[in-house]
């Protein structure tokens, strides 16, 4: 294999939005440090200008259908990765936005912060263009650095720095696997490019050189059990940090796990059906079980993203083309959902200065909008109608049946209600127990409008889905070739043989 | 093939929302009377729009009426579908019905968070409409999930029994268990309708409506599969014994309004008689399916009864009769003939005036005692003799005195049973005769006889407010009693249809579909 490393003109518009921000990236430092007196709500408007530019960006990439692979299919543009760009780079504005107040708690820094996100998000972006192995590696790499060092901001924060430690050695951990991983399947098949391995065979240092990788990214999403670090570290990192850990990454990962399982392992769906559909059944019972005994609300969070991401796995686990769309759909829907929830947590915390669930009592009263909007994004999470959340459950399950997936099936729906009891738990806290202190909250613009955004996704997307599953399913038109769902199907009798 | 009447006008829209943008106008008021009155006016509003319905409505027709169907989610096949045909025009009325009367009953006796408690039941108003008007399954499976969070802030908010918030969490979680299983049920008919579909080249592919789900055949095995996926949730919301559990807690510990729309509206049974029975008619009739749901309707008739008639505590005895009730409704179900499905269709409305009427009932006791246990009463129709009567006549129509409501319905289920197996008859008669003694014993305890002694001096007798919630219901009993024609021509004509399909299987369907425009 041969890399030309011709570039034309042309070629270069593909990496437009990743150079519009890296460009951006340098200019946030250069009016840092040279305006050490800048307010921090101007940078973060003035980091969030650059964003919005880089997401108009990819709108029009999207509408006018650009699309195109670089550097010998290292990176893909299609509009798969546009849509998880999009996804990365709205779910960053929204963490800007809400942490505009909690930004306060740093000493020092302050700048800096801002620009660790921006580029972990830069890092994602390729990620969600990384279309062969070691593109994988890099771009997952570039992505981690900046959690590193976001999860241990709160210096003097004890459980801010076990996070970070946490985080670092089990990210080194799974990057060492991702590494041994690449060289067993490139040692195996002289391959790193995922649509030229459509042919390999399965021999046992690919299949482990797979699992290996499949073990980092596993890392990556916090599915069980390759979660230990996720409880720990959202609970100790600055409760931003949490959320954007929580989304974006997410993502990203999920479009190399997509490419990877959908286009390179093409051929051994059976084999990888019932791997996935082993983590996703861990991940939902691990996690709803764990979460009813939280009583920190970001444990809680954590937990229940452990699971949410074991429903996302359904989606995956099914291989067909409409679980991918399915797949994309619930991302988004927990998007909203999540981070919503996450953004009220702040409001309570900037307030209250507490995470525990105990303060959440008779925040109904303290601040009805606070609590409605916990309780929206809450049945969100859990698929109550007509919800994001339901209609996402809705699409997964319908994908996973149509598959014949039913232990599945089933332990999803068990797990529904499991994750019912703990989202209750916390509605009840907040609208029967009686406050600790009566005095009404007061939540500032920039949570606000977080909030109101993800409202408004939340019950957009619940009651007039339409033009977000239209969209999904075209995101993933290049998958359309994987698999025509109905052409495997028994074909049902004409007539049945009784009753008539 | 059911045939549709479209409405020009979106009647049905309006009755489904009116409830719930009723409930956000409350939220702009301050004063507490204005939201009682507006409340209620909302609430007469919306019996109204119903009454309008009822009175248009077409009788003796399997037509969907007043239908009015647009795409809401075409990649899935998801539409907003409403429309009444004989088997739920009548349930649209009653839950009308029955929420005035509530917000009456709740004038003075909820105290405090008046307006979220009116919020809270006009959202539920919504959500119940929502389950009886939705021809799209999913559609109906969103209300029929979203009737759980008002339901469970008013079990938690305004119940009145210590453990309220243990059976608040106890009815969602139960009832939640039940629907996601339907939920896979739901998806299952989807998948069948969309290889039936895909091979015949129909649009669309998917589809989640009752209509188009009608038109295709199911397999034998995946009826049977889907029919138990839906039972589960059917049987949890009823709910069918052995799934009974959460009932006695959520209506004991429940503030009365909440009781009375779990008591009376019968949404389980409805669930039955809508979907499963139409949608699955193979396997409905299939003789394990029968036998079993027959015992289980047996057992529930014979197990309410006795445990009915051992309880000191009125809430809870109701609680019990409610579960013996449902299992005579689901014995005339599965009866499978047309007097049986009749019956049990008039039976479940029939609840809905006498199973909630002696709510109220247990209400009135309730404030005037502060507790509806059989110690704090005694003696009490000398003091209270219009409470008496009235306590007195309900009980009777419940259990079925000839004259009343109930005789009507509990006869064509008892006709039907005998028919399809003399068997389950006979056994199903015992029920009756229980009925009336666990009714009639405590009313002797608790009103006959010498005065008890927690009985307070100051005790009074129905108020004016109280007096027209009694006597309303009292007129229903006496109207479907003595001149059931009304109601049951309603129904003929959906009934004869369910029968017809049950005869032919699910190919009956394959005959061309029509549809007729009519405004």
């Amino acid at each position: 294999m041969t890399f030309a490393l011709t570039l034309s003109s042309s070629d270069l518009l593909l990496l437009l939005p990743e150079i519009l921000l890296t460009s951006w990236l340098c200019l946030i430092l250069i009016v840092d440090f040279s305006f050490p007196q800048l307010p921090n709500e101007q940078l973060a408007y003035f980091n969030i200008a650059g964003l919005v530019a880089t997401l108009g960006c990819l709108v029009w990439f999207d509408v006018n259908g650009i699309t195109g692979t670089l550097f010998a299919n290292m990176f893909a543009l299609d509009r798969m990765a546009l849509f998880f760009k999009m996804f990365i780079v709205g779910s960053t504005i929204l963490v800007i936005l809400a942490s505009i107040d909690y930004i306060h708690r740093f000493k020092f820094f302050r700048g800096e912060y801002y620009f660790l996100v921006v580029m972990s998000a830069l890092g994602m972006m390729f990620m969600a263009s990384a279309n062969d192995l070691l593109s994988v590696f890099v771009t997952l790499e570039f992505s981690t650095l900046g959690f590193y060092v976001l999860v241990a901001y709160l210096r003097e924060d004890i459980a801010s720095n076990e996070a970070g430690i946490k985080f670092f050695i089990l990210g080194i951990f799974a990057a060492a696997l991702l590494a041994y991983g690449i060289s067993l399947v490139y040692g195996e098949t002289g391959k790193l490019v995922f649509s030229d391995m459509t042919t390999v065979q399965a021999t046992p240092g690919l299949v482990i050189g797979f699992l290996l990788i499949f073990a980092a990214l596993g890392f990556k999403i916090g599915a069980v059990p390759f979660h230990s670090w996720i409880p720990d570290t959202y609970h100790g990192s600055p409760t931003p940090v949490t959320a954007f850990l929580s989304i974006a990454p997410k993502g990203a990962a999920f479009a190399i796990l997509l490419r990877m399982f959908f286009v390179a392992l093409a051929t051994f769906k059976p084999i990888w059906t019932l791997l996935l559909v082993a983590v996703s059944i861990l991940s939902m019972t691990y996690g709803n079980i764990v979460a009813i005994a939280q009583k920190n609300m970001k444990r809680l969070l954590a937990y229940s993203g452990i699971a949410q991401i074991g429903n996302v796995l359904i989606g995956l686990a099914t291989g067909t083309k409409m679980g991918s769309d399915a797949m994309l759909f619930y991302l988004l829907t927990y998007l909203f959902a999540n981070l919503g929830a996450f953004a009220v947590v702040i409001a309570v915390s900037e307030a209250i200065g507490s995470e525990e669930i105990d303060d959440y009592s008779g925040l109904g009263r303290r601040s009805p909008f606070l609590a409605f909007s916990m309780l929206i994004f809450l049945l969100s999470l859990a698929g109550v109608p007509p919800l994001a959340g339901f209609i996402g459950k809705l699409y997964i399950f319908i994908a996973a049946i149509k598959e014949g997936l039913y232990v599945l099936i089933t332990v999803g729906l068990i797990n529904i209600v499991i994750s019912m009891y703990y989202y209750l738990i916390v509605v009840k806290k907040m609208y029967v127990n009686e406050p600790h202190d009566r005095s009404p909250l007061k939540v500032s613009g920039p949570i606000k409008a977080v909030v109101y955004v993800c409202l408004a996704g939340t019950l957009a997307i619940g009651v007039y889905p339409q033009p977000v599953t239209d969209w999904v399913v075209s995101a993933i038109m290049i998958f359309s070739n994987v698999a025509d769902p109905t052409a495997s199907l028994p074909i049902p009798p004409a007539v049945i043989p009784f009753g008539g | 093939m059911i045939e549709e009447l479209a409405s020009t006008f979106p009647i049905l829209t309006c009755i489904l929302f009116l409830p719930v943008i009723g409930a956000v106008v409350l939220w702009l008021f301050d004063d507490e009377d204005m939201v009682r009155t507006s409340a209620l006016a909302i609430a007469l509003l919306e019996l109204a729009l119903c009454v309008f319905v009822l009175l248009r409505f077409v009788p003796e027709s399997a037509a969907m009426q007043f239908s009015e169907h647009v795409p809401w989610m075409p990649a899935l096949g998801i539409s907003y579908h409403l429309a009444v045909d004989g088997i739920s025009v009548l349930f649209v009325g009653l839950t009308a019905f029955l929420t005035v009367l509530i917000v009456i009953y709740s004038w003075d006796t909820v105290r405090h968070q008046v307006k979220l408690y009116m919020m809270a039941l006009l959202a539920l108003e919504t959500t119940t409409m929502g389950v009886f008007l939705s021809l799209d399954l999913i559609l109906f499976f969103v209300f029929w999930e979203l009737m759980l969070i008002p339901s469970y802030f008013m079990i938690k908010l305004w119940g009145g029994g210590a453990e309220r918030h243990y059976a608040a969490l106890k009815f969602v979680l139960y009832t939640l268990l039940g629907s996601v299983f339907m939920l896979v049920g739901i998806a299952l008919l989807d998948i069948n309708y969309h290889q039936w579909a895909t091979l015949r080249h129909i649009e669309p592919t998917y589809s989640f409506d009752l209509l188009e789900l009608l038109s295709v055949p199911i397999p034998f095995s995946q009826q049977i599969l889907i029919f138990w996926l839906l039972f589960l949730g059917f049987a949890f919301k009823a709910p069918v014994f052995p799934f009974h559990t959460w009932l006695p807690d959520a209506l004991f510990e429940g503030p009365i309004g909440m009781a009375v729309v779990l008591a009376g509206l019968k949404l389980g049974t409805f669930g039955f008689i809508r979907f499963s029975i139409p949608l699955l008619p193979d396997a409905s009739k299939s003789q394990t399916v029968v036998s079993i749901i027959m015992a289980l309707g047996l057992a529930a008739v014979l197990y309410g009864a006795i445990m009915a008639l051992v309880q000191q505590d009125f809430r809870r005895l109701l609680a019990f009769s409610s579960i013996s009730h449902l299992g005579f409704v689901v014995i005339g179900l599965f009866a499978l003939n047309y007097q049986g499905l009749q019956g049990s269709l008039l039976t479940m409305i029939n609840l809905g005036f006498s199973t909630a009427g002696l709510f109220f009932i247990a209400g009135f006791l309730y404030s005037r005692q502060q507790s509806t246990h059989l110690g704090s009463f005694g003696g009490m129709a000398k003091q209270t003799p219009l409470l008496a009567s009235f306590f007195l006549f309900i009980g009777l129509a419940s259990i079925g005195l000839p004259g009343t409501n109930g005789f009507v319905g509990e006869f064509l289920i008892l006709l039907g049973t005998f028919k399809a197996n003399w068997l389950y008859g006979g056994i199903a008669v015992t029920g009756v005769i229980f009925s009336a003694a666990y009714f009639l014993w405590y009313y002797e305890r608790s009103m006959l006889g010498p005065l008890g002694k927690a009985v307070k001096d100051s005790i009074r007798d129905l108020h004016p407010r109280e007096i027209l919630i009694a006597s309303a219901l009292s007129l229903m009993i006496l109207w479907i009693g003595l001149y059931p024609s009304p109601f049951l021509n309603m129904m003929n004509g959906s009934v004869q249809a369910l029968v017809d399909r049950l005869e032919r299987g699910t190919v009956a369907s394959l005959e061309p579909k029509q549809q007729v425009r009519v405004d």
